[in-house]
């Protein structure tokens, strides 16, 4: 039997952030994936929680909205609707992709993208491409409401900057000029239902041969999901050859060891990570084989 | 400390109080006494205990009872028609799919909210449905055939 709470359920979010404010011990739920298990489990997260504040009947909080230069997605909005989203599908391809391999589809009618990032787990699917897209998140609370990079707000593994009486209410995605291409690529054990070992999302941009922008973001293989900053100086102004994209691939496979040191999995992971970026990139610069 | 809620399940209109804290998997199990819904993993990986809530497959152990206050609720005790299985059910019946039966109620809710979107899936889009629900001792090819077969293919 779960410990003892109440469920509130506001139906819009200033009634949400009023009921949050001056509760430490309230935490909001959303698809539900991660806390009911938590609290299932007896998970020490959830020692303090005497109140769960259910944001499922709050309309704007589930919305996806698209305007000529963004797409503004509810932060508790379920996978399923990001992945069936026309918008979304058309200008964040690799958000949608990502998205559509995230745990099963009964995971996915449940589970939230802004589940997926407060939570932060190192495995967390949408993050990387979230990421290469230089998503912003917009934070409310009673009395502030700020908006912030995404990568910013990540911390460190399970936690963020967000503080006990905010809430995350929206992802905001900028639209892109044309020219711009990406791809997004999952390893699990298996193929369904995995938790991720390694995820990349490459996004970049090639004129007259020339490498002029490219994002890297790896999820899994480092503590949290994050952007390849030094491996992005590298690559933007290199010719877009095979070399380049080499050269790139296993420079990569070093950034990844400084950042998590040498592990168990490291003699399988290592080689894999950088033949799945070399992959990756030499899609993006020279298409599908 | 309960709760008022009221929602449709299996057609009928309920109206009961439920602890906040109860799971809607053991709020059917347990209060309900439709037993037909299984606990397998708890955490969402094996699909055991897969209902449809508002049209959608969804784990019964990653949702409150309190959550379907509103909602229109389907069980596996809700497929059968007229006092008889269902076309669905007859398939697995015919086609060998189940064997020890467990996760046989989380798959054919899978399957059944496959088809009340898509009426003639293909092969894949049923292993796409169904790619949360574990299944180890039948094989899934019997479960996919009786699934194709009760979409009158």
């Amino acid at each position: 039997m779960i410990a003892q709470f109440e469920v509130l359920a506001p139906k819009t979010i200033q009634e949400a952030l009023q009921l949050i404010s001056g509760n430490p011990r309230a935490k909001i739920l959303a698809g539900g994936t991660d806390v009911i298990t938590g609290f299932h489990q007896g998970s020490s997260r959830f020692i303090d929680t005497t109140t769960l504040i259910d944001i499922n009947h709050i309309p704007e909080m589930h919305a996806i909205t698209e305007t000529d230069s963004h797409i503004v997605i509810g932060a508790g909005t379920p996978f399923t609707h990001i992945v069936e989203n026309p918008g979304v599908i058309k200008y964040f391809p690799l958000l949608a992709e990502s998205c559509s391999v995230i745990g099963s589809l009964q995971i996915r009618n449940r589970a939230t993208i802004g589940g997926n990032f407060i939570n932060n787990a190192p495995c967390a699917d949408s993050v990387p491409a979230l990421l290469v897209y230089e998503a912003k998140i917009r934070i409310q609370s009673a009395i502030s409401d700020r908006e912030m990079p995404l990568a910013d707000f990540l911390v460190k593994p399970y936690k963020t900057q967000l503080k006990p009486d905010e809430i995350v209410t929206e992802v905001i995605l900028t639209k892109f000029d044309d020219g711009y291409k990406g791809n997004f690529y999952k390893l699990g054990r298996r193929r369904g239902v995995a938790i991720s070992r390694l995820t990349i999302a490459v996004f970049g941009k090639v004129e007259n041969d020339i490498i002029t922008d490219i994002r890297i973001a790896s999820g899994a293989v480092t503590p949290i999901g994050m952007r390849i900053a030094e491996l992005e100086q590298k690559l933007i102004g290199k010719p877009a050859n095979d070399d380049s994209l080499k050269e790139a691939a296993i420079e990569l496979g070093k950034i990844i060891l400084e950042k998590t040191g040498i592990r168990w999995s490291a003699p399988y992971k290592l080689p894999v990570m950088q033949q799945v970026c070399y992959q990756q990139l030499h899609t993006l610069v020279f298409g599908k084989e | 400390m309960k709760k008022h809620i009221k929602f449709l399940l299996n057609g009928r209109e309920m109206a009961c109080e439920v602890e906040q804290n109860k799971r809607l998997l053991d709020f059917l199990r347990e209060d309900l006494q439709l037993t037909g819904t299984k606990e397998g993993c708890s955490v969402g990986e094996c699909g055991a205990c897969t209902i449809i809530v508002d049209k959608l497959a969804v784990n019964s152990c990653l949702m409150l009872a309190v959550q379907v206050d509103g909602a229109e609720v389907m069980t596996v005790e809700g497929l059968m028609e007229n006092g008889e299985l269902s076309k669905m059910q007859q398939q697995f019946i015919d086609k060998g799919a189940i064997q020890c039966g467990f996760c046989t109620p989380g798959m054919m809710m899978s399957a059944y909210a496959l088809i009340m979107h898509n009426p003639d899936p293909s092969v894949e889009e049923i292993k796409t449905a169904i790619a949360g629900n574990l299944c180890r001792c039948t094989g899934y090819k019997q479960i996919i055939e009786a699934v194709s077969c009760s979409c009158g293919k």
